[in-house]
């Protein structure tokens, strides 16, 4: 018998579901490599060096309906409504918000482990000075940023509870 | 509805039986077999006889000439060799509608294979019925999606109906679709084609069997296409299951003029014409999949038989 979880599967086009899945930046013209060993995620879908993506996915992460296709900035960051499993933070993982250039979609996505850690500090930064009404819609889609003022707790994130710069449990 | 045409002297007829390098022809009531003449072998270089072609013959049963179709859907062929070339496949000719058919389950609806067939329907300018057979075997959500979709393909402007030869359901608004046309049941292999023309004319009794338990796929039982009149008027044609239907001619640039729905955006792009709704800005097509006038779903069959035209 059928099962329907994958009942409307259609298949990408080839140039999307390319062998290796590297791509180059559209927006810094860097090429970015999707090799899990170097960024730690199995699913790669910014770059890491200027943390831009793009508006590929319509309904669920990995669907590539979207087309829409434009640029995606991080504007913030955020920590993930579920608790991370196996650690005693009370808070989920840190994440990145992205908002769509076109049409104002709004994502939230994993960190990778080779994500530039200046830019994420710099996202941060530059979250204080969103436009209300870009506040207004991450309000209506549920996503609370992180305050510079929190720049502690994501060193935390980023570095660990033992970094230098972090007040010590 | 298919029809013969005497011409003069000459011995005119409907193929409506083809195995290989045999054809039943009909002419009135009668039916003769006949073979390809020499010339007309050694003039085509591939099949170039399908059923429903009108054609001629000589006293010897030697088809001699096949006269112009009114359309015909094709498909590329297989390749006979590594690095050779794909020829047309012919799969039905001088057809009035198209009745592509899915199975609601087992095996599940390829969507895929659905737009393929539409836009083939679209470039042969055959209308097309879209059937969809054993909707007793979903229920609940998985009935609810089906039917989403359905909807779906008739808002863009396709006949669908939904039938179950258990239960009879659609079966009397298919046979009133049927009625006085020549129609071909195209489709993958198991879902129902057979099943579905035994339920629309009893007395055919042909065979049909049950999708593998092991892969869940059809097991190829109809092997030849062939025509059955209906009592009712009309006739259909019942073609083997298809594995793979590759486009034949159809250009990359005419494309979305065969997706119905995306008419009404062509030519108003900021490339106008020469946009191909992939990457470019300002694209109409696109924007309208954003905003929900295209499926993204039928965008992204739009990608990928562009990415093989």
């Amino acid at each position: 018998m059928t099962t329907f979880a994958t009942q409307r599967f259609y298949t990408r086009p080839g140039k999307i579901n390319n062998a290796s899945g590297d791509f180059v930046c559209g927006h810094c013209g860097t090429f970015v490599s999707v090799n899990v060993a170097l960024s730690g995620v199995g699913n790669r879908n910014h770059c890491p060096y200027c943390l831009s993506s793009r508006h590929m996915d319509q309904f669920e992460p990995g669907d590539r309906l979207s087309a829409c296709k434009a640029r995606m900035e991080p504007i913030g960051l955020t920590f993930k409504r579920t608790a991370k499993k196996y650690t005693g933070h009370h808070q989920g993982e840190l994440m990145l918000v992205h908002l769509c250039d076109d049409c104002g979609k709004v994502s939230i996505n994993r960190i990778a482990a080779d994500d530039s850690i200046k830019e994420i500090l710099s996202v941060l930064e530059r979250s204080a000075g969103l436009a209300a009404d870009t506040r207004d819609l991450l309000d209506r889609n549920g996503v609370t940023l992180l305050d510079p003022a929190q720049a502690d707790l994501v060193h935390q994130c980023l570095f660990g509870v033992n970094y230098a710069g972090a007040p010590r449990r | 509805m298919y029809a013969n045409t005497n011409r003069g002297n000459t011995n005119t007829g409907v193929i409506i039986r083809k195995t290989r390098n045999h054809y039943l022809i009909q002419t009135g009531s009668d039916c003769i077999e006949g073979t390809l003449s020499t010339r007309l072998k050694n003039e085509a270089d591939f099949d170039c006889v399908a059923v429903g072609d009108v054609v001629t013959w000589n006293d010897a049963a030697q088809i001699t000439e096949v006269l112009p179709r009114r359309n015909w859907l094709s498909r590329r062929g297989a390749v006979p060799m590594p690095g050779g070339y794909a020829q047309e496949q012919v799969l039905i000719a001088n057809v009035d509608q198209i009745v592509p058919v899915f199975a609601a389950a087992n095996p599940r609806p390829a969507w895929n294979l659905l737009d393929r067939f539409l836009v083939s329907a679209e470039s042969s300018e055959i209308p097309a019925l879209i059937c969809l057979t054993k909707m007793d075997l979903v229920e609940g959500d998985q009935l609810a999606e089906i039917e989403a979709i359905a909807s779906e393909y008739a808002a863009i402007g396709y006949d669908v109906v939904l039938t179950s030869t258990a239960t009879g359901r659609g079966l009397d608004d298919l046979k009133s679709r049927l009625q006085g046309r020549l129609s071909a049941l195209v489709g993958k292999s198991g879902v129902g084609k057979t099943s579905l023309l035994n339920a629309v004319e009893p007395g055919l009794g042909l065979r049909v069997q049950s999708t593998s338990k092991a892969t869940g796929k059809g097991r190829h039982t109809t092997t030849m296409s062939e025509i059955f009149t209906l009592a009712s008027g009309g006739a259909i044609a019942d073609t083997p299951g298809i594995r793979e239907f590759g486009l034949w001619d159809v250009a990359e640039d005419d494309l979305a003029w065969f997706f119905p729905e995306m008419r009404p955006f062509l030519g108003h792009c900021k490339f106008n014409l020469g946009c191909r709704h992939d990457e470019e800005p300002g694209c109409a097509i696109r924007k309208a999949v954003v905003e929900g006038q295209i499926s993204p779903y039928r965008y992204q069959s739009y990608l990928k038989l562009r990415d093989e035209a």
